[in-house]
């Protein structure tokens, strides 16, 4: 790759960070088209920068969206169903997973610096996790329903829920689960309207043999009932809340025990809760917009 | 979600016309992709449309995909994002956020062990990022995470926007010397 001045590898990584302006951005993309390094470049940074979205919670779009891409594509025919053919197997990527993070006791030199890391870490991790919480809360903002002139300015926040009789069908809930007065270990994501839910882990990991099941907990119920073993995985989707009415689930207390490999054997908890939270509401409250920021 | 590997198979397959790989590739990346465009843009609206155009161009250009040079997903989730971005900057009136009340939860450490759960690539990143002061880090992270602007970035912290893009540029100066780009 050519040397790049220090103008030129600033505005690659700020393309990629995103904070460039509209007329720089359009310079950068006209340097990409005809500077394949250039583009070498940003893709680079893009690269190493977008290992920051694995922090980033999924969220579904609706199923139109599918029928817009195909047709854009060409592709809205209606097709046979599809029989997918057996796959070759795929070539060897690059390892993506993680190996865990051992720390030798026996090394009390290390250990002391890996202490430190893992606080700086601890601290980033918070500043990640309260930027996936603050997503969260905006994921629900529906502004459409309102006519241009009075859309309130877009602004977050999260409130104690008022249990809605019938969820709009863009409520969304939100509960983070945490022990008492600790740092959050599960956010939990609830989609009114189909009462879907989301799981995603922000500080909490299970030994070895062992797994989180989410139970939720509501006094309409005579026992916990369990939501599932939450998933290795980053974030969990389930169903099951469905055959739960609204009320139960906007009133529950959901919990996380810590369970054998593949769950609780008979259904019931078989440890005291570790994490707990409830669920509140997530709404676009209608604010003065440029409010200061604290 | 798929492994890289079966996306990477899915992209070579869409690059070839297949339309069944076409929407398996939809159905493993869409949430994703839709989560990481939705905070930018923070409209429905908005986000769909720009992940309608990102998935058009993805079905467009998976014959330049290279796997060589990026991950699937982090190739596709750069088309989609910066079309949240591009969408964002030419809207001025997406305008200052305040910082919402729930960014105060997470007040205390998480578990460090979370760091088990980060691929290599990510915790070399965040060592980098956490080696900034506190007030750029948490700069660079706003900016990436939440597509906000210098200008939205000047507000936030309460100083110019010239400050801001010099914090701006030494931040990635020194991330790219941390990661030896």
């Amino acid at each position: 790759m050519m040397a790049y001045s220090e103008d030129h590898i600033a505005l690659a990584a700020e393309y990629a960070l995103g904070t460039l302006d509209a007329e720089e951005r359009a310079q950068v993309e006209t340097m990409m088209s005809v500077d394949k390094d250039f583009t070498a470049m940003v893709g680079a940074w893009e690269h190493k920068l977008g290992v920051l979205n694995q922090m980033v919670g999924s969220v579904e779009p609706r199923p139109e969206v599918w029928d817009k891409i195909r047709t854009a594509t060409g592709l809205a025919e209606p097709q046979a169903p599809l029989v997918l053919p057996d796959a070759p197997q795929p070539p060897v990527a690059p390892e993506v997973s993680e190996p865990a993070a051992v720390v030798d006791p026996s090394n009390v030199i290390r250990l002391s610096t890996e202490a430190r890391r893992w606080r700086n870490f601890a601290a980033l991790t918070t500043a990640i996790a309260a930027a996936l919480v603050a997503m969260i809360a905006v994921g629900v903002y529906q502004p459409d329903l309102l006519p241009e002139g009075i859309r309130p300015k877009p602004r977050t926040q999260v409130v104690e829920v008022k249990t809605p009789s019938a969820p709009t069908p863009s409520a969304q809930y939100v509960a983070v689960l945490q022990k008492e007065g600790g740092s959050p270990a599960f956010i939990l994501t609830v989609e009114g309207a189909t009462k879907n839910f989301w799981v995603r882990r922000v500080g909490a990991s299970a030994e070895p043999g062992k797994s989180f099941e989410l139970w939720l907990i509501s006094d309409k119920l005579q026992r916990p009932r369990s939501l599932g073993v939450i998933g290795n995985g980053d974030f969990t989707a389930r169903p099951v809340l469905a055959s739960y009415d609204t009320d139960t689930i906007n009133t529950a207390t959901y919990a996380v025990t810590i369970e054998q490999a593949d769950g609780s054997p008979d259904g019931k908890p078989t440890s005291a809760p570790v994490f707990t939270g409830k669920l509140i509401e997530t709404v676009p409250p209608a604010a003065p917009p440029h409010s200061p920021a604290r | 979600m798929l492994t890289p590997a079966e996306l990477v198979w899915l992209i070579a397959a869409v690059a070839k016309g297949d339309e069944a790989a076409f929407e398996r590739l939809y159905a493993a990346t869409r949430a994703k992709l839709f989560g990481v465009v939705l905070r930018i843009l923070r409209r429905q609206d908005l986000a769909e449309e720009v992940i309608q155009e990102a998935y058009v161009k993805i079905w467009n250009s998976a014959g330049r995909f290279n796997p060589g040079l990026s991950s699937p997903i982090t190739w596709m989730t750069s088309i989609a994002r910066n079309r949240a971005i591009d969408v964002v900057r030419k809207r001025s009136e997406l305008s200052i956020e305040e910082e919402p009340a729930a960014m105060e939860v997470a007040a205390d450490s998480p578990d460090p062990l979370a760091r088990r759960e980060m691929t290599e690539e990510l915790k070399r990143l965040l060592e980098c990022v956490g080696r900034l002061e506190p007030d750029r880090q948490k700069l660079v992270l706003l900016a990436y995470y939440n597509g906000w602007s210098r200008e939205q970035l000047a507000a936030k912290f309460e100083t110019p926007v010239n400050t801001v893009k010099t914090w701006l540029r030494r931040s990635m100066m020194d991330i790219r010397e941390c990661l030896g780009l």
